[in-house]
């Protein structure tokens, strides 16, 4: 190769790069602006909603809200007398426990004084079978709790199972170690309550941080801002991507996710499309793309909400190894998810969500820790080549550490102007700090699990699931 | 003091709380405040009140916890009023089955439930 | 000087790109500071706010109560509360205070009726908090108009309801909806009027709301439903229905057998639900022409009512569905014959072959 092909080749690879950077940041500023509309919006729309005038029995829809629960024995006590603690009035809750080998299911019998039903189950997704059986309260008290003891087979086969076995209209699935505030049931069904001309198939709510919050006996009584630098940052990781990137993208009506651990659906369309997926680690997503495909193909005008208040709160890890393992697995769903619809991906046929939710979520959620690594070999390369020009290497850098930090920043202003959770003084100064340093201390972390996913996904296949270890939420 | 006769009262409207405090106190009660039925639960089985008001929908603990406490659990047979929003005629009747004397739906008149606490505590 | 001078140089003869680059740099940098100022003073103020505003209802609260404890019982104002009226006169001025004290009225006013209430809204009549919610209605932003509706509902200013009709065909369903509570509010059942010619739809909530309110009325004496349950409105008709529910409109069943071929499935699946509930024996006849024409949703529904109004004539029928693809139809099917004749149902379990209907058998102890 003569030294001009070279310099073409240089020239093509500088300007790919060039591109993906220039149109991450475009795509961040835009979507900052359509958040920042619709937070208005909602905030506006909702300022003078009296969620109690919904609460009556006799006519307001049925939920179910079904937590699968595996080895959860510390904590399952006091988690279920949360959920049923809702102001919601006309809803049950459906605890699955998923083959836990703890004594989950005896602690949960003697705190709630349960007994074996005889229960029909209406097999419409097919999954593991019973084991104790089904067990309702004496107590009409707790009349609103089901247990449900069946032999193991993954969260979105204990999912699946508690779909079959509702009897509600919507179900809300989360994870039993949630900690939901009592009018989340209220805020969440609004969306499918409020709309006339389209369908909502599913609403997914926000996930905040609860570690160093107070919490007792099942109820939140205040919001701290945790110590440790790795817990700020991903408080700060959820901001964004909760109050920001979502807040955006449920305005565009392209929401491609809603967390497993808090969203709800219409319990008929998600039975109509076979219910959870047992076979990715990433079944939130899965179904989700999986009920827009469906809805598409079918041309329903549908329409998958969101709802930005802090209602839904949970222990995120505090230790980086868990933490690989989540984000190692989320990426792994990720993969599987796109893979297996790949089909979607620019399909005119699919409109918004094929021509855009896809095509984002392929190339800057799913390629973007690989095309970072690609990049940071292509400039070792120079390096070695002592082809740098370091003057121009530190303006870029500089150029995209301070735009994170800017867009971390409006985030933060995003939190202040809407929920406005964490009031102590003090708290802003640590925010900002672990803005500024969160590009060095979060981000090599999430981009090396992020690698370790892909490198798992595609060699390391029998990969088990990255088991998060709990603390237990009432050790403040 | 301490022949007056005691209250319960738990109520979240901390607005609503305080009005009924004022007037149950002008009718020579002794009232004691719960914002929550779990406070409500402490306050029964600290001061043994003569009678019990309390809200259904409440933080925490619902008005048909206290209520399924304080009949089953601590066996007591004091008289129990409870309120709630209209439209809950099926939590007012389980309130019933779990021991509760008479009910006030939402909203009521304070004068209404002066002349109720009376008659039950008479 | 000289440093600054180099800088300069140094940047003029940088590429155009890298200029642009480190106008960014300067640009973001900038901004940041500007932020970071910007959220110090804005947490401070939002952490002000937040004690003035609890000390502000704890102050006003006390007021209020004091307000209803100094009246005589009579109509009158006694000098004691007009004393309070005065003060609030002054304090409302303020948008802030203004907003504080509202909400304290109406954290009350949503609990208590009676005299008590009454006094509420001669509260806000007399310290001309009125004003203010009639100056939202003139406003341009819809929220504003809600908002202002809302507060004129609360405190049943009966009076406004011309300023407040205009706004019954607003583009937004946000302000239509207040307008809506505001006359099923003060005008109870009468207030359903709007629904003669309403055009628009009625969202779920909206619907659950409006019910909501009518059954807090003493007066439970509804006015006839018949022309909303023929509206062309599908929303008007599924309201109608739930209101035929609620109040056991027995005189509407014509009508509601009529609407069982409805063009609307969810009506026509209502419909199912309702008449059951009236124990109307004529469903069956019409729905059972046609049976398998309808919808899953309709079977179902179907099914579930027959309990009530099932008789030896239906047999035949029955077993038919014992064989349906339907697991819920299959098992209310079964449920069905155990209720009038076991017989029938041990001949069944030998020749129904093809299905898997074992849970259902042991559900329902058939031995």
């Amino acid at each position: 190769m003569d030294s001009s092909t070279v310099r073409i080749i240089l020239f093509i690879i500088h300007s790919l790069f060039f591109i993906y950077a220039f149109s991450v940041i475009v795509s961040y500023i835009v979507l900052a602006i359509i958040s920042a509309v619709e937070s208005n919006e909602y905030m506006k729309k909702n300022s003078f909603v009296n969620y109690n005038e919904i609460l009556s029995s006799t006519v307001s829809p049925s939920i179910s809200i079904i937590a699968p629960a595996y080895n959860e024995s510390l904590n399952i006590i006091e988690n279920v007398r949360s959920l049923l603690s809702s102001h919601y009035v006309n809803y049950d809750v459906i605890i699955v426990n998923d083959g836990s080998k703890d004594n989950s299911l005896d602690l949960l019998i003697n705190a709630y004084d349960l007994v074996k039903v005889n229960y029909l189950i209406n097999e419409q997704i097919p999954t593991k079978p019973l084991r104790a059986g089904v067990f309702k309260s004496n107590n009409p008290a707790f009349e609103k709790l089901i247990v449900v003891d069946k032999e193991n087979g993954g969260k979105a086969d204990a999912l699946n199972f508690g779909l079959n076995i509702s009897s509600s209209q919507y179900c809300a699935c989360i994870d039993v170690d949630c900690l939901l505030l009592e009018d989340s049931l209220q805020k969440m069904i609004k969306p499918f309550l409020e709309v006339t001309d389209v369908k909502v198939i599913a609403s997914g709510g926000v996930i905040r941080i609860a570690n160093a919050c107070t919490i007792k006996e099942g109820k939140l009584l205040d919001v701290n801002l945790p110590n440790k630098w790795i817990e700020i940052a991903q408080i700060l990781e959820y901001l964004r991507s909760f109050l920001l990137g979502r807040m955006a993208w449920s305005r565009l009506n392209g929401l491609l996710v809603i967390s497993g651990a808090f969203g709800m659906f219409e319990k008929k369309s998600a039975i109509e499309v076979g219910g959870y997926d047992t076979n990715t680690v990433g079944e939130d997503m899965e179904i989700i793309v999986r009920m827009r495909r469906h809805m598409e193909e079918k041309k329903v005008k549908y329409k998958v909400a969101y709802i930005p208040d802090p209602l839904c709160w949970t222990e995120a890890p505090d230790n980086y190894k868990i933490l690989i393992s989540q984000r190692n697995r989320w990426t792994r769903g990720t993969i599987e998810t796109l893979r297996k619809h790949r089909k979607i991906g620019f399909n005119p046929k699919y409109n918004l969500l094929g021509m855009l939710s896809f095509p984002y979520w392929f190339f800057y959620e799913r390629l973007a820790p690989i095309i970072e690594v690609i990049g940071m070999i292509y400039f070792l390369i120079l390096v070695a080549l002592k082809s740098v020009r370091w003057d121009f290497a530190f303006a870029f850098f500089l150029l995209a550490y301070l735009f994170s930090v800017v867009f971390t920043i409006v985030a933060i202003f995003s939190e202040e102007f809407t929920f406005h959770q964490y009031k102590k003084k003090g708290t802003g100064f640590k925010l900002i700090l672990v803005t500024l340093l969160e590009p060095f201390i979060l981000h090599p972390v999430i981009l090396y699990a992020a690698i370790k996913g892909n490198y798992d996904y595609y060699f390391n296949k029998k990969k088990k699931w990255g088991e998060m270890v709990r603390k237990g939420m009432s050790k403040s | 003091m301490s022949n007056l006769k005691k209250i319960v009262l738990a109520e979240d409207n901390s607005t609503l709380a305080l009005l009924l405090k004022f007037r149950l106190e002008k009718e020579g009660y002794q009232l004691l405040i719960a914002e929550d039925g779990k406070k409500a639960i402490e306050l029964i089985e600290e001061h043994k009140p003569d009678i019990i008001l309390s809200d259904i929908m409440m933080p925490f603990i619902s008005g048909l916890e206290v209520i399924s406490h304080v009949r089953n659990k601590l066996k007591l047979q004091m008289p129990i009023i409870v309120f709630s929003a209209a439209g809950q005629e099926e939590m007012v009747l389980k309130a019933f089955n779990l021991g509760a004397n008479d009910f006030m739906g939402k909203p009521f008149s304070p004068n209404e439930l002066v002349i109720r606490v009376r008659r039950l505590l008479t | 000087m000289t440093n600054i001078q180099n800088i300069l140089t140094y940047f003029n003869q940088l590429p155009i790109l890298l200029q642009i680059v480190w106008i960014g740099v300067l640009g973001l940098f900038v901004s940041i500071l500007f932020f970071l100022f910007y959220l110090y003073y804005l947490r401070n103020y939002l952490r002000a706010e937040e004690v003035i505003s609890k000390n502000l209802f704890t102050e006003y609260e006390a007021s209020l109560i004091n307000y209803l404890y100094s009246g005589d019982g009579i109509s009158k104002i006694t000098s004691e509360q007009q004393e309070i009226i005065d003060k609030m006169k002054t304090c409302i001025q303020d948008k802030f205070k203004r907003t504080i004290f509202i909400s304290v009225l109406s954290k009350l006013k949503n609990d208590i009726s009676g005299e008590m209430a009454t006094a509420i809204n001669t509260l806000y009549l007399k310290t001309g908090l009125i004003k203010y919610s009639l100056n939202n209605l003139e406003s341009k932003k819809w929220d504003k108009i809600a908002l202002g509706i809302k507060e004129l509902t609360q405190f049943e200013v009966v009076n406004v309801y011309n300023e407040i009709s205009k706004y019954k065909n607003h583009d937004k369903q946000e302000v239509r909806n207040q307008v809506q509570l505001y006359y099923v509010s003060l005008f109870h059942f009468n207030g359903l009027e709007f629904l003669d010619n309403l055009k628009s739809p009625i969202s779920e909530w909206n619907q659950i709301q409006l019910l909501e309110i009518l059954q807090k009325f003493d007066d439970q004496e509804i006015t006839d439903i018949s022309p909303w349950l023929k509206s062309e409105n599908d929303s008007v008709v599924l309201f109608a229905l739930k209101l035929a529910k609620i109040y056991n409109q027995f005189q509407v069943i014509e009508i509601l057998l009529n609407l069982l071929n409805h063009k609307n499935k969810q009506i026509r699946v209502c419909v199912i639900e309702i008449l059951g509930y009236f124990q109307v024996k004529e469903v069956k006849q019409i729905l059972k022409i046609n049976f398998g024409n309808r919808s899953e949703e309709e079977k179902v529904a179907f099914f579930k009512i027959f309990e009530d109004i099932v008789d030896e004539e239906d047999e035949a029928f029955i077993i038919e569905n014992t064989s349906n693809p339907n697991f819920k139809i299959r098992f209310l099917a079964f449920k069905l014959l155990k209720k009038l004749n076991i017989e029938a149902i041990n001949l069944l379990k030998v020749n129904a072959s093809g299905i898997n209907n074992e849970q259902i058998f042991k559900f329902l102890e058939i031995i």
